[in-house]
């Protein structure tokens, strides 16, 4: 196998990411330092990172049959990227105080980075299957990273077990429909399977057992029992990761696999992913409120917030601009998800045991840290889908992508949906400007905003801001790689 | 003009930024001078701008800034029109809104959160504009959305009391309810005319014949309609507006009263052309409006607050004005918005600054006897009253007899209905006015204390009782000899783009107009002297009517026990069911089935309650298990 130079460019922000991984490797067994771990993960996304516009002008590349390397991916690979180097700069603030050996915290981040971009330009099963596994194994290990907490390592093993039942669904699906297709790239599954008579047992099981895959991934109903849970174990600045970059990047392949692969709209298969999709906003919403842990919380609405996104897929085939619209939310998501857990690990910084995840610790955070609770209402804010922040818009897209479709209870889930869950939102909001403290017992330092987590919490608030008022160049953006993906 | 015209909501805003950036630490003077002088300068500018819309072709300026999102085929531009409609209303917003500003700074001046406040009435002011000046759907969204925010801030400006709080989040819940309808009906909209530009849509319903039958369209003003029932407190979503007089007293006259809250009416004035073509959505806003403006008015006949009276007298108001819209007069309801503005600002601001007098005293069976301590304030008020109540020759009769004549032509009932809120109007304003200011003082110690406000309240009070008198000079109507003159003024908004415009069709005859106008200020003047009659001897005559009329007396002033209703019968299930939820996950399911079936859940599941300690897992892997069977159920079967 040769590759040209073009394709070689195309693949940098992999090699940069790997490159990174090795050379981490490499420092850790020469001298541990969290400093020099710091600066070369850093270092390592950043250069990945601004890649990005070499492999933009390389064209739409297919590197073997494995990756596609096209504006899609580019553009996934860019959130995955951010989503990264966020968690990176949480994550440092939060091992200052962790006892234990902090630089392999790094070496999983990266190794967990490099599936998710191996995700972004997958356009073959076996591909999808690396990357999914690249993106989890490491994420048991930071789940459970304060492993002395009986919350986190408890997390990490639920999340281990449960996550390799679904990978095995995932992978016996996929062997069930190389069983009928007799390949394992998306387009040969494509041409294949639209010859296939509908109903075929082995390509609806196949489909089925892979859709369970995902399903626990992006944790939809009725696979999502074990989101709150491990949101909730899992230090702050990973269940970031978690609630970002692997979701992002697992809807990112299931978006390109159910446009490839035609065989996926079957009427059974639209309406069982629809049915879905309304049972997830429901379900995440109403458990969310009465929730009083706020990592439970977030965990709880991404459910939902997942749930919208299942309706774009559903919408797909029916509309126009249903790639923008994923776009668009993913992105407002990614910068929203970022600032709330941004806000959460702050709080929880140092490492000092348990994190700061009940409510409690933030009432009346108005008072001591004003700008901070600034950033977490503009968060909340746009979760809730409120104008004049980036999560209006994403709601204003979704809406408008299940209208265009003529998928009339579909977007009435929405719109209930939001509405069920402005009131948490709202009610964390309310805690944080009541007046009397709550119980004080961790508080984010007081020069949060001086360092690098701080600055990308700012920068998320601004951005959230700023392009709610003004989105065009988001949706330009999106709309400047989406061409490619439909060909 | 375009360059400047921008500037109109922009400086408000900037206004905000500079309460909220420097306020603590620039000091209260330059607080007030910036909050004051921004408004202000947009007043002055909605001026210029309302005279060039008025030279222009059409009276129509329209204004496009720049491309704000492009989305498929729906463009969306970032633009301001300046029409008839749009450019009154600025005048509204910018004009009592300065005027507010300069009340407030008296009022306010010894509250600690001084720049806290103006920041948050400056971005109130910047979003109304935006709201009104909009040339999009989605850009008098975001307005609506935003004055909504800053209703929500204000009212919970007294942040360290309870019932503030929490009556800032009914608000914002309520409002939530009515924009869910606004989203769909602009998505509706949408789906119809392939726009969300409203001049756009204007044109295009222009070549359409009104629908008949329950359509898209139908579906589509009923929705925007419901949006509109949220912000403008109708029935039944009025129950926050009572409840919003937690904020500060300025606050009420401005949002609660004169302005945000009549922007309901303005989404439906702006979209006129579009609701004529649906009869059905007509009927409904006709009968909304007139059942809610007499149902508030009978809760206001027995409140004991001053505020909370003129708070449902405002529901009241507002239903008038969706009475007159129903009944097809989009220029008669907006009238009573522009008449109405006047009159409930300065019926605010005069109670507010007998609350200031009398040091925090809402009570009205412990007021009395005011009328000669605080005069500018009793004599403003009492013109006000007689706007509201109808008298002849002020605005309030001008207006609320057109929306009468109006409904009689649509449906007696309709008439009969306003009639009889009409006259609960007049008999609970002249009750206020005679507890407040009237008989003896039935709390000596306030009494004592009681002072006329500084010149920055009652200033404010001079003009507007002013402007109350004059404002009824834009619609005399025509058997007075005028020719009503503010139907003509927005004619070219409220019939933009039809493709022909009929002549305005005269029904009834003079006569009629006549003798309802004669009764219906029969009835109200009755009823305005018995009440001023009854209380302003005291409060003896309520005490004895509440004992002969023990439950009737108990419904009315308890507000026919509609919030205690919405808790148990909404509320209390909705919690009811998200701790459903949650029992049923996390503790039927998990630990109920975890703990108790714990045999045959091991053998599937396997044993990791050793390594887990919580015996969790397991079963979620059993729901996993059970989805995966549904799954392939459903895919094989």
């Amino acid at each position: 196998m040769t590759f040209t130079a073009s394709q070689l460019l195309a693949l940098l922000p992999l090699l940069l990411t790997t490159g990174a991984m090795v050379a981490l490797m490499l420092a850790i067994a020469w001298k541990r330092c969290d400093d020099t771990a710091f600066v070369v993960t850093i270092a390592g996304l950043n250069l990945a990172l601004f890649s990005l516009p070499i492999v933009m002008a390389q064209g739409d590349q297919g590197v073997t049959p494995l990756l596609q390397i096209d504006g899609y991916a580019v553009f996934y690979m860019g959130l995955v990227l951010i989503g990264a180097l966020a968690t990176c700069t949480f994550g440092r603030s939060w091992l200052k105080g962790y006892p234990d050996n902090r630089e392999e915290f790094y070496l999983l981040l990266l190794i967990a980075t490099a599936g998710g971009l191996v995700l972004a330009g997958s356009r073959h099963l076996a591909s999808l299957y690396i990357g999914i596994e690249m993106l989890t194994l490491p994420m048991f290990g930071l789940v459970g990273y304060a492993y002395r907490e009986r919350h986190s390592l408890e997390a990490s093993i639920k999340y281990m077990v449960l996550s390799a039942a679904a990978t095995a669904f995932l992978l016996f699906g996929m062997a069930l429909l190389y069983a009928q297709a007799g390949s394992l790239s998306f387009s040969d599954l494509g041409l294949t399977l639209a010859t296939t008579p509908a109903h075929h047992p082995l390509l609806m099981g196949g489909l089925g057992l892979m859709l369970v895959g995902f399903a626990f991934k992006l944790s939809l109903a009725p696979f999502h029992l074990w989101t709150p849970d491990v949101y909730e174990g899992a230090p702050a600045p990973v269940a970031t990761f978690l609630a970002t970059v692997s979701k992002i990047a697992v809807f990112c392949v299931l978006l390109r696999f159910y446009l490839a692969v035609p065989a996926a709209a079957d009427p059974m298969i639209h309406w069982l992913l629809a049915a879905m999709a309304v049972v997830s906003i429901v379900i995440g919403n109403l458990l969310a409120l009465l929730q009083t842990n706020i990592k439970r919380m977030m965990g709880y609405s991404s459910i939902s917030h997942f749930g919208y996104l299942l309706a774009v897929i559903v919408a797909s085939r029916l509309g126009q601009m249903p790639v923008e619209a994923a776009g668009v939310y993913l992105l407002m998501y990614l910068f929203t998800s970022l600032g709330a857990f941004g806000v959460i690990s702050m709080m929880s910084s140092p490492y000092r045991g348990k994190d700061a995840d009940s409510l409690h610790s933030y009432r009346g955070l108005f008072w001591r840290r004003p700008y901070l609770t600034a950033v977490l209402t503009v968060m909340m804010l746009s979760l809730a889908g409120i104008p004049m922040t980036l999560g209006f818009i994403g709601k204003f897209y979704l809406i408008g992508v299940t209208v265009d479709a003529k998928l009339w209870w579909l977007s009435g889930a929405i719109v209930l949906g939001s509405a069920l869950g402005l009131y948490y939102y709202l009610r964390v909001m309310v805690t944080l400007y009541l007046r009397e403290p709550g119980m004080q017992l961790r508080d984010a330092k007081g020069d949060w905003a001086i360092t690098s987590g701080g600055l990308v919490v700012l920068l998320s608030a601004a951005l959230v801001v700023a392009l709610g008022l003004y989105p065009q160049p988001v949706i330009s953006l999106v709309q400047g790689f989406q061409n490619v993906v439909l060909h | 003009m375009q360059r400047i015209a921008w500037l109109i909501p922009v400086l408000p805003l900037a206004g905000a930024a500079f309460h909220g950036l420097l306020g603590r630490r620039a000091g209260k003077k330059a607080v007030t001078a910036v909050a004051l002088g921004t408004v202000g300068i947009s007043f002055i500018l909605s001026l210029v701008l309302f005279f060039a819309a008025k030279g222009a072709d059409a009276h129509r300026l329209d204004y496009t800034y720049f491309e704000w999102m492009t989305v498929g085929t729906l463009k969306v531009p970032f633009g301001l029109v300046f029409d008839p409609l749009s450019t009154v209303m600025a005048l509204v917003v910018s004009g009592i809104g300065a005027l507010i500003h300069l009340y407030s700074v008296g009022y306010m001046w010894e509250e600690e959160g001084y720049a806290r406040y103006f920041c948050y009435l400056n971005l109130f002011v910047f979003f109304m504009l935006t709201l009104v000046l909009g040339s999009s759907l989605p850009l008098l969204f975001v307005g609506w959305e935003g004055v909504g925010l800053c209703s929500y801030l204000l009212i919970g400006y007294y942040i360290e009391t309870d019932y503030a709080p929490a009556a800032g989040l009914k608000a914002f819940l309520f409002n939530r309810v009515g924009d869910l309808g606004m989203t769909m009906g602009m998505m509706a909209l949408f789906a119809t005319f392939g726009t969300l530009t409203v001049a756009d849509i204007l044109v295009k319903a222009g070549h359409m014949s009104p629908e008949v039958t329950c359509g898209v369209l139908t579906f589509a003003t009923l929705m925007m309609f419901v949006g509109a029932t949220g912000k403008s407190a109708q029935i039944p979503l009025y129950l926050w507006l009572p409840d919003a007089m937690a904020g500060p007293t300025p606050v009420s006259a401005l949002i609660h009263a004169a302005t945000m809250v009549t922007s309901g009416i303005y989404l439906i004035c702006r979209l006129a052309p579009v609701f004529e073509l649906t009869p059905t959505t007509l009927t409904v806003v006709a009968w909304t409006g007139g059942l809610t403006a007499l149902f508030a008015a009978t809760i206001g006949l027995f409140q004991r607050d001053i505020k909370k009276v003129l708070a449902y007298s405002t529901v009241s108001q507002l239903g008038y004005m969706f009475l007159g819209l129903g009944a097809a007069g989009f220029a008669a309801g907006f009238f009573h918005v522009f008449t109405h503005a006047w009159f409930k600002a300065l019926l605010f601001l005069g109670a507010g600054s007998v609350i200031h007098g009398l040091h925090h005293q809402q009570d009205l069976f412990k007021m009395g006897g005011l009328k000669a301590k605080m005069p500018i304030t009793f004599w403003t008020m009492v013109i006000a009253t007689l706007c509201i109540m109808g008298f002849p020759g002020t605005s309030g009769f001008f207006s609320k007899d057109e929306i009468l004549y109006l409904a009689y032509l649509k449906s007696p009932a309709l008439y009969v209905i306003g009639l009889l809120g009409a006259a609960c109007t007049a008999f609970y304003m002249w009750r206020l006015m005679g507890l407040a200011f009237w008989g003896e003082p039935r709390d000596h110690h306030a009494h004592d204390h009681a002072h006329e406000s500084p010149w920055t309240m009652t200033g404010p009070l001079a003009v507007l009782a002013v402007g109350a008198l004059l404002a009824g000079l834009l619609g005399i109507p025509k058997i007075w000899g005028g020719h009503f003159a503010i139907e003509g003024w927005l004619e070219p908004s409220l019939t933009y783009g039809k493709a022909e415009v009929a002549e305005a069709a005269e029904h009834g005859s003079h006569a009629l107009a006549w003798g309802l106008m004669g009764l219906s200020t029969l009835v109200a003047s009755g009823c305005a002297l018995a009440g001023f009659l009854i209380y302003s001897k005291g409060t003896a005559a309520e005490e004895a009517f509440a004992e002969r009329h023990p439950l009737l007396y108990r419904v009315l002033s308890n507000k026919y026990y509609v919030d205690e209703g919405v808790e148990t019968f909404i509320l209390a299930p909705v919690r009811w069911l998200g701790n459903l939820g949650w029992k049923l996950f996390d503790v039927i399911l998990i630990d109920g089935v975890g703990v108790n079936l714990p045999g045959a859940v091991t053998r599937i599941a396997g044993d990791f309650t050793a390594r887990t300690q919580t015996g969790r897992v397991r079963n979620y892997a059993l729901g996993m298990a059970f989805g995966t069977v549904l799954l392939l159920w459903i895919f094989l079967k």
